[in-house]
Formats: structure tokens, C-alpha cells, sequence
């Protein structure tokens, strides 16, 4: 087989051959995405979507290549004045302060407790990996019992509670709530992003 | 064959089929995350079989991750931990299941926590489909919404319909607060639960016609 | 099974029946998986390909100019996927193909030695330039002529001749230990079985 270098080639070729099965999981997931878009129907203006082989002279082809260039441009500018409108108040990080594993864009959210007689308030949640040992998330006592910390929370959908005393946990009065009979102690969820932020 | 070229084979065969044993048995500790650390070792080796298991079947991670370490956080013991975390692998399955190979994390954890809060699965395909009628791509929202309904004491049909009815009308991420916000507010004020959920759906779905 | 070609499915579900389109992934899921698994190097990966391709293939389905050939059409936007993910993820380290695969055929050697030879095809296939290893596939294991290769790429006849020559020779080096051990072996246990036969 050494002085046949080809028959050897093949031989890999049909090792690499052999059946690759995959599970009804997988068409599952394909017919679950597919049945989530919009259906094909017997549209008359979907004929205008067939590809069509088209022939220009060069010169016709430069000033529509020209054209589509001065409209990709000026659409480009309007989008980027849009995007810097909707900037405030967004802090676009690399990676997660706190130490997790968490890149993405992150928005600015203020979490607020009243507790009069409390020494020390902490927020913890899934966006510091429920370590309430940063900074970052202690709150300051504000006055009259009012406490908060704004920090900076990454986009997504986030359970989280207060620690007040390092023993007391406290779901935020303030937003949904989540049932947590897993571990016997209150949460509370927030979601993060897509315009507003829904406390 | 000869006695040697037998023994090759043997020992060949059985560092094979060992390496295979090893990575059956111990899949989760290869590259398990760091922050499980945290966890004592028999916990530890069992999420991380769930979270290897998530991966493979293209389950979000992360939160089975972060409710390992919730528990942990809170002081639960090993075996609570393990039976919450095998727990919302289950309802993250379903939960991606009803809403198509395309949902993001935030919607499938959300969708999770709504699974869990007692939403039937129909619901939640129902809602990714008046969802999109409506010209919204996410359900993240309507489905946080139901969860705090529920967790409220709304009854589950009524939080289903009223849920549905705010997504059939294509509420705004705001609109979606100031609901939750007035509806919090009516029953610290004394409001039947059920009552106020209606009652301030019907506003909400009422102020969204002809936008 | 149904009998239908590919071309009246395709209408099907342009008429609006998506369940039809099930038929369709049925029948590439197979083929085009045990592709994307050679190439990507794991099954994650390769499944994420594969999903992607056929809800891309759905979303343009009116595009489609041929839906006679829907399966190389499918397969060009399958190439494509690979190409992109490959790129964005890099290799990840492999993992045990071997369980993925029917060893059932696996008549000539010891089940242990087919399983360590598909190992080692599978670690000189990751070594592979990703342009030498597409070519390699292409051409060896879908067992496609060049110039359909050259459609499927948008490379030209000569440079994927090239990529297939250098995919060769490499292959032939990484794996030029195991196969001179492996035809021993085999040609020994040959000459054995054919010793032991009646006369």
C-alpha cells in the first residue's frame, strides 16, 4: 500500500464516509424555527423575488454601483445620528467588571430600598454571580432610611435580591417577582435593555 | 496472531476504550467553570453535568450556572442545589422547545421562570405567535410580567389571558412597566389580585389602539 | 416514504404547507451533518451549522432557482455556514467523533484500532489549512467533480486542484506512522485469515 498512494487517500476518504446520524431532537429544533417564520403563500409579487440574470453594459453598472454607494452613505450617517441619540446613559464594556464571564452591553440601573434600621444594604444577583463581595453593588444610605447603588448591569433578563446585615434577603419591592421555591428566599427580576429598562 | 502483536492490540484496545470510559464519566471536568468552585465536589461534578448536558443540546448555560451559585449564596445544601439546577434545565428545555430554536437566552430564562410559575407550554407558543402578529420580536417582557402575576396570586388563567391580551396589542417596553408598576400598586392598596390585573390590562391594551 | 421529488416539496411549502419542509430536512440532515462535522470538528458546532442552514434555505425558498437541485443549493448555503462559523469560532478542541459514527462496518480491524485510526484521521484533518480541508471533503468524501467544487466555492478549478494536492500531502505526513503500523497489521491478519482457510 506504500507504493500506492492514491488507494491509501481513498481509504481515509471512506473511513470518513461512514454515516453521521443525527436525533429527531434535531429536526425538532429545525421545524420549531421554521414554523416561527413568516409562512410562504402564494403571493403574486413573490415572483418578483426569483433571482434573475440581468446584463448591463459596465458603463450602466458604474453609475448604479455609484449611485447605491451615495445611498449607503447618507443611510450610514442617519443611522449612526440615530444610534447617538439613543446612547445616554449606556456604558459599552468589554467584560464584566465583576469578574464573571458576562461581555455585552451594559445599562445603568439604580436599585432603591427603604430600610430604616438597616446597617448595610447589598444587591446581588446572576449579573455579579451572587457575590456581593464588590464594591460596586454595596448601596449608600441616602437619608430617612432611602438606600441605592446605580451599577452597571449587562442586557438580558436578571434575577437578583437585596442583602441587608448580611443575613436579611429582600426581594425589591419595587419589581416582579419571581417565585423562588428553589432555595426558600425571595427574588426579583429585571429586564435589561431593548430601549427601556423594565423595573 | 502473534503473542506480541496480541498484546498490542490488548493494550491498545483497553487505553481506547479507557479513554472513552474516562470521557463518558467525567465529562463535566473538562473545562467545567471556574466559578463552581464554589460548590462542594460532588455538587460541583454534577452541575457540571447538567450545564456539559445543556451544552450539547444547545440549552443556555449561564443561568443553570447562576443557579448553582444562587444556591450556594443562600447556604443550600448539595442536594438542593443539584435538584434546582436539574430542575431548570428541564423547564429550559421545554421552554426553548415552545419557543423556537431562534429565542434568545433572555427569553428562554424568562420563558423558564414563566414554565415554572405554572404557564402552560401552549401558552407560550401562543405568545411567541401573537408576539410576532403584533410586530414584536421578544417575549421577554410579557412572559417577566406573568411570572410576577402569578407570584402575586393572579390565578394562571387569568394571567395567561391577560398576557396575551397586552402582547396581542403590541405593548411597548414601558407600557409593560407602568402595567406591572399599577397593578403592584392596586393590591398594596387592597385590590383583588385578578381584579387588577383585568383591570389595568384592559387600560393598557386600550391606550395601544391605533398606534 | 414519500416519493415526492424535491422539486414538488419545495412548491408545497411555497403553496404554504411549512410541515413539508420536514420531509426536506429529513432527507440532507444525514449527509450534510457528517460534512459540517469534518469540517467544524465537533458536533455542537457542526449541529448549529446545519440548523442554521436549513432556516436560511427555508427563509429564501422562493430564491431558489432550481428546486430539482434544492440539495446543492442547500449544500452551497451549508459551505457557506461552515465557512463563517469556522472563522468566528476557530477550532475548538475535538471531540470523540468516534461515538458519533456507525462502527458497525468495521469488519476488517479490532473495533479499539478503528476507533484510535478514526481518531487520528479526525486530528490530521483538524490540522488542515480550513481552504485544504473544504477542497479535501469536497472532492474526496462528497465526492464532487471540480468544477461543481468551483460553483460551490467561488474558487477556480486550478486553485482547488492545488488545495486537494497540499490536503493530500499533508494528510500523508500527519498520518504516515499510523498508516504504515495500521497496514501491517492488516496485511498480516489477512495473510492469517487466508493461512487458515481449507485448501
Amino acid at each position: 500500500m506504500r507504493n500506492h498512494p492514491e488507494r491509501w487517500i481513498h481509504r481515509v476518504a471512506a473511513e470518513l464516509r461512514r454515516p453521521v446520524r443525527l436525533d429527531d431532537e434535531f429536526d425538532r429544533g429545525v421545524m420549531d424555527a421554521v414554523r416561527a417564520m413568516p409562512r410562504h403563500g402564494h403571493r403574486p409579487w413573490t415572483r418578483m423575488l426569483r433571482a434573475r440574470t440581468i446584463t448591463v453594459s459596465p458603463i450602466v453598472s458604474g453609475i448604479a454601483a455609484a449611485i447605491l454607494f451615495a445611498v449607503a452613505l447618507s443611510a450610514g450617517h442617519f443611522i449612526g445620528a440615530l444610534r447617538a441619540n439613543r446612547a445616554s446613559g449606556r456604558v459599552d464594556v468589554a467584560t464584566d467588571r465583576s469578574g464573571g464571564t458576562k461581555p455585552g452591553v451594559r445599562h445603568s440601573v439604580q436599585f432603591v430600598l427603604v430600610a430604616p434600621t438597616a446597617r448595610k444594604v447589598q444587591v446581588v444577583g446572576d449579573f455579579n454571580d451572587w457575590d456581593a463581595s464588590h464594591q460596586e453593588y454595596v448601596a449608600q444610605h441616602r437619608g430617612g432610611g432611602v438606600w441605592s447603588v446605580t451599577a452597571a448591569i449587562p442586557e438580558g433578563h436578571h434575577r437578583y435580591s437585596f442583602v441587608v446585615d448580611d443575613s436579611l434577603w429582600v426581594a425589591d419591592p419595587a419589581a416582579p417577582r419571581v417565585l423562588d421555591d428553589d432555595y426558600g428566599l425571595p427574588n426579583s427580576a429585571i429586564v435589561v435593555g431593548g430601549g427601556d429598562v423594565a423595573q | 496472531m502473534s503473542r506480541s502483536l496480541r498484546a498490542t492490540v490488548v493494550l491498545l484496545g483497553l487505553s481506547c476504550g479507557g479513554q472513552l470510559v474516562a470521557w463518558r464519566v467525567a465529562p463535566a471536568q473538562r473545562g467545567s467553570d471556574a466559578r463552581l468552585a464554589r460548590l462542594d465536589s460532588t455538587t460541583r461534578l454534577v452541575v457540571a453535568a447538567v450545564v456539559d448536558s445543556a451544552r450539547r443540546t444547545r440549552v443556555p448555560t449561564e443561568p443553570l450556572i447562576d443557579k448553582a451559585l444562587e444556591g450556594a449564596r443562600k447556604g443550600a445544601d448539595g442536594t438542593r442545589i443539584v435538584s434546582a439546577v436539574r430542575g431548570l434545565y428541564a423547564e429550559l428545555r421545554s421552554a426553548r422547545a415552545a419557543l423556537g430554536t431562534g429565542a434568545a437566552t433572555d427569553e428562554i430564562t424568562a420563558g423558564a421562570n414563566a414554565l415554572h410559575a405554572g404557564m402552560p407550554m401552549r401558552t407560550l407558543t401562543q405568545l411567541r405567535s401573537v408576539s410576532q402578529h403584533a410586530g414584536r420580536a421578544k417575549v421577554t417582557l410579557p412572559l417577566t410580567v406573568y411570572t410576577d402575576l402569578i407570584a402575586r396570586k393572579v390565578p394562571s388563567a387569568v394571567a395567561s389571558d391577560v398576557v396575551l391580551s397586552l402582547a396581542r396589542a403590541g405593548l411597548r417596553d414601558g407600557d409593560y412597566a407602568m402595567f406591572q408598576r399599577n397593578v403592584r400598586l392596586d393590591i398594596e392598596n387592597g385590590a383583588d389580585a385578578a381584579t387588577a390585573a383585568q383591570t389595568r390590562a384592559r387600560g393598557a391594551t386600550l391606550r395601544n389602539v391605533g398606534r | 416514504m414519500d416519493q415526492s421529488t424535491d422539486a414538488q416539496i419545495v412548491a408545497r411549502v411555497l403553496r404554504g404547507d411549512v410541515e413539508q419542509y420536514a420531509e426536506l430536512v429529513k432527507r440532507y440532515r444525514d449527509r450534510y451533518a457528517r460534512y459540517a462535522l469534518h469540517m467544524l470538528g465537533n458536533r455542537e458546532d457542526a449541529e448549529e451549522a446545519l440548523q442554521d442552514a436549513f432556516t436560511r434555505a427555508y427563509r429564501s425558498l422562493a430564491r431558489c432557482e432550481d428546486p430539482e437541485r434544492f440539495g446543492a443549493w442547500l449544500f452551497r448555503i451549508l459551505v457557506n455556514r461552515c465557512r463563517t462559523l469556522g472563522a468566528r469560532r476557530g477550532r475548538r478542541a475535538r471531540t470523540f467523533v468516534s461515538d458519533d459514527v456507525a462502527l458497525h462496518d468495521a469488519a476488517e480491524d479490532h473495533p479499539a484500532e478503528q476507533t484510535a485510526w478514526r481518531e487520528e484521521i479526525d486530528r490530521a484533518l483538524s490540522r488542515l489549512r480550513p481552504e485544504q480541508r473544504e477542497a479535501f471533503l469536497l472532492k474526496y468524501v462528497e465526492d464532487l467533480g471540480y468544477d461543481e467544487m468551483s460553483r460551490l466555492t467561488g474558487a477556480g478549478v486550478s486553485a482547488l486542484k492545488m488545495r486537494v494536492m497540499r490536503a493530500c500531502e499533508r494528510l500523508r505526513e500527519l498520518l504516515s506512522d499510523v498508516r504504515d503500523d495500521r497496514e501491517v497489521r492488516v496485511e498480516r491478519r489477512r495473510a492469517e485469515v487466508n493461512d487458515a482457510k481449507p485448501s
